[in-house]
């Protein structure tokens, strides 16, 4: 608890002061009778005043909302003595902003315990601490303000809001165990792949009886095996573009979190490498705790800055499983990034690059040079997916004002016409 | 309150009118400009201006003690409460009428309070008591005492 004095102490600090010097001067006895109300203020309210004696709890009620959604503090109060004009702020973090009367002020009786229910809207992505609450308040007199920082902070984590995802991109090579994939091999499932002449030792009810009516002799059906698959999302945090609130790293969590979604409910095994300053990576897993456990990676993702050369041999060999599909979010500013997703290709993973286009992020300047170096550094741009592309690597510029589904369509057309190519 | 502190101490005073009242006006004006403002310092140094006039008016009068002071004291805290009550933050407590009406009672009771200290100091300055080294020492300690009450209570952590 601080305690600071108010304009109104001073004041009447002066004042008293002045009047008692001018009855000094002027002789005049009235002049102290003048200034001594203002005297006795002072004395009485410096001598009476009391810290107010607050207590207080908060609560949220959600603990993981998505970006966009509103969560409710409440917030309860007690007084052990009656506070008038009760100064309340919850210190809220970047991220999270109020949409109810913050700060406010209140009158508390001695007995009252009021609940405080004040919505929060979760604005932007992140791991944060809520509930730090500024407490002011004057004494009776107004000469003296308190000041009291309570710690009730709740953990919120909020959560990117992706894109709904019709279609996701398929790997080239499916796992062993069961999923929702159909790979291009037969086995054991129920999606239809051909016809073949029976052989001993199939199954009577895998016998198509109209194509056996047809010919004359017994025929079968054969059907591809539904396999699950493993995604590594390579998210590239060396270096983002950012115009105010937004950059290309927002963005980039955000399609994360949405394929990680996706991928997840469709009974595939997600990864994640968070490539950049400092290094993360989740071995490939399903199921929801893996989802939950990718979103908490994912909400610590940041840039940090650093100049110490990196490539793929720092991650763990387990974090890039064989026949994963790599798909990589990154705006390609960073030559690290650019090697690395190279070396992947040349390692023969299956990858796919999203650019999440830093170009609406940097505005042309206004003299002619600039403008003609901002046609130079878009050109460069142009011939670095060409390089990927002629190393086989679908590559596809996303930019924020389009759907990421588009994105991953156009990466689905690259590799339907592109041919496998393996040394 | 202010307007009516200037125009009493007008009609009370007979010979410098128009003194007292620009300097009246100008303590009015100082206030309402604070008013609006909503800003401290204007509010003292109008509530300053308005000690002025009464200064000048006990300057350029009679030198009689004047036995009203003790109401123009009780006054003047009353318009200086009153007019940081107006600049502060509103909250909807304050329209509740148990809370209005205690914090009425509050301003009420100090002022009439401080009235009764100052008419103390105005019949303390009317007696007639002989001068001396000893009423002076009296003085000096007591305004030592003060100044230390002043300090200590002003230290004195919550």
């Amino acid at each position: 608890m601080t305690r600071a004095a108010t304009p109104k102490l001073g004041a009447y600090a002066a004042l008293a002061g002045t009047g008692l010097l001018t009855a000094l001067v002027l002789g005049r006895p009235e002049l102290a009778a003048l200034a001594t109300p203002f005297a006795v203020v002072l004395a009485a309210g410096l001598s009476l005043a009391e810290p107010p004696r607050v207590r207080a709890w908060l609560e949220l009620d959600r603990e993981r909302q998505v970006e966009g959604e509103e969560v409710t503090a409440h917030l309860e109060l007690a007084a052990e003595s009656a506070v008038p004009g009760l100064e309340l702020l919850l210190d809220l973090p970047d991220g999270v902003e109020s949409l109810g009367e913050n700060p406010q002020r209140r009158h508390l009786d001695w007995d009252d315990r009021p609940e405080i229910e004040l919505p929060l809207r979760c604005s932007h992505w992140g791991a944060y601490l809520v509930g730090e609450l500024l407490l002011r308040v004057q004494d009776r007199f107004g000469l003296l303000a308190f000041e009291q920082r309570l710690d009730l902070r709740r953990p919120l984590k909020i959560y990117p809001r992706g894109d709904e995802l019709e279609k996701l991109l398929r790997p080239l090579e499916t796992q062993t165990f069961a999923g929702m994939q159909t790979p291009r091999s037969r086995g054991e499932g129920i999606e239809f792949a051909d016809l073949r002449p029976f052989v001993p030792g199939d199954r009577v009810r895998r016998v198509n009886w109209r194509a056996t009516a047809r010919r004359g002799e017994p025929w079968v059906n054969e059907t591809h095996p539904e396999r699950n698959a493993d995604v590594v999302i390579f998210l590239d945090t060396f270096a983002e573009a950012r115009h105010g609130a937004s950059g290309t790293l927002d963005l980039a969590v955000q399609a994360a979190g949405s394929l990680v979604g996706h991928y997840i409910r469709e009974k595939d095994r997600v990864g994640l490498v968070a490539f950049g300053g400092i290094l993360n990576w989740l071995t490939v897993s399903s199921g929801v705790v893996q989802l939950y456990r990718v979103l908490d990676s994912l909400l610590d993702a940041e840039i940090f800055l650093s100049y110490a050369w990196k490539n793929i041999d720092v991650l763990p060999p387990r974090t890039l499983p064989p026949h994963a599909l790599v798909l990589a979010l990154s705006p390609l500013l960073d030559e690290r990034t650019v090697r690395a997703l190279a070396d992947l290709r040349a390692r023969g993973f299956d990858l796919a690059v999203v650019e999440v286009s830093p170009v609406p992020f940097a505005e042309p300047g206004t003299g002619p040079l600039d403008d003609l170096a901002y046609r130079l550094w878009v050109l460069r741009r142009d011939a670095l997916r060409a390089s990927y592309l002629r190393l086989g690597v679908p590559v596809v510029e996303w930019r924020k004002d389009l759907p990421l589904q588009a994105a991953l369509e156009e990466v689905r057309t690259f590799r339907r016409h592109a041919r496998v190519v393996r040394a | 309150m202010a307007v009516a502190l200037v125009v009493a101490a007008v009609l009370r005073e007979g010979g410098h009118d128009v003194l007292l009242l620009v300097i009246g006006a100008a303590a009015v004006a100082v206030i309402v400009a604070g008013l609006v403002l909503r800003w401290s310092g204007a509010l003292a140094l109008g509530v300053a201006l308005l000690g002025a006039q009464q200064a000048t008016r006990l300057a350029l009068g009679p030198d009689a003690l004047d036995e009203a002071t003790p109401l123009v004291a009780g006054a003047l805290l009353l318009a200086a409460e009153l007019a940081w009550w107006s600049i502060e933050p509103r909250i909807p407590a304050w329209a509740q009428p148990g809370v209005a009406v205690r914090r009425v009672l509050t301003v009420f009771s100090t002022c009439v309070a401080a009235t009764v200290v100052s008419a103390v100091v105005v019949v303390a300055a009317g007696a007639r008591v002989g001068g001396g080294t000893l009423l002076l020492l009296t003085g000096v300690v007591a305004a030592t005492a003060a100044l230390g009450v002043l300090a200590y209570v002003a230290r004195r952590s919550p």
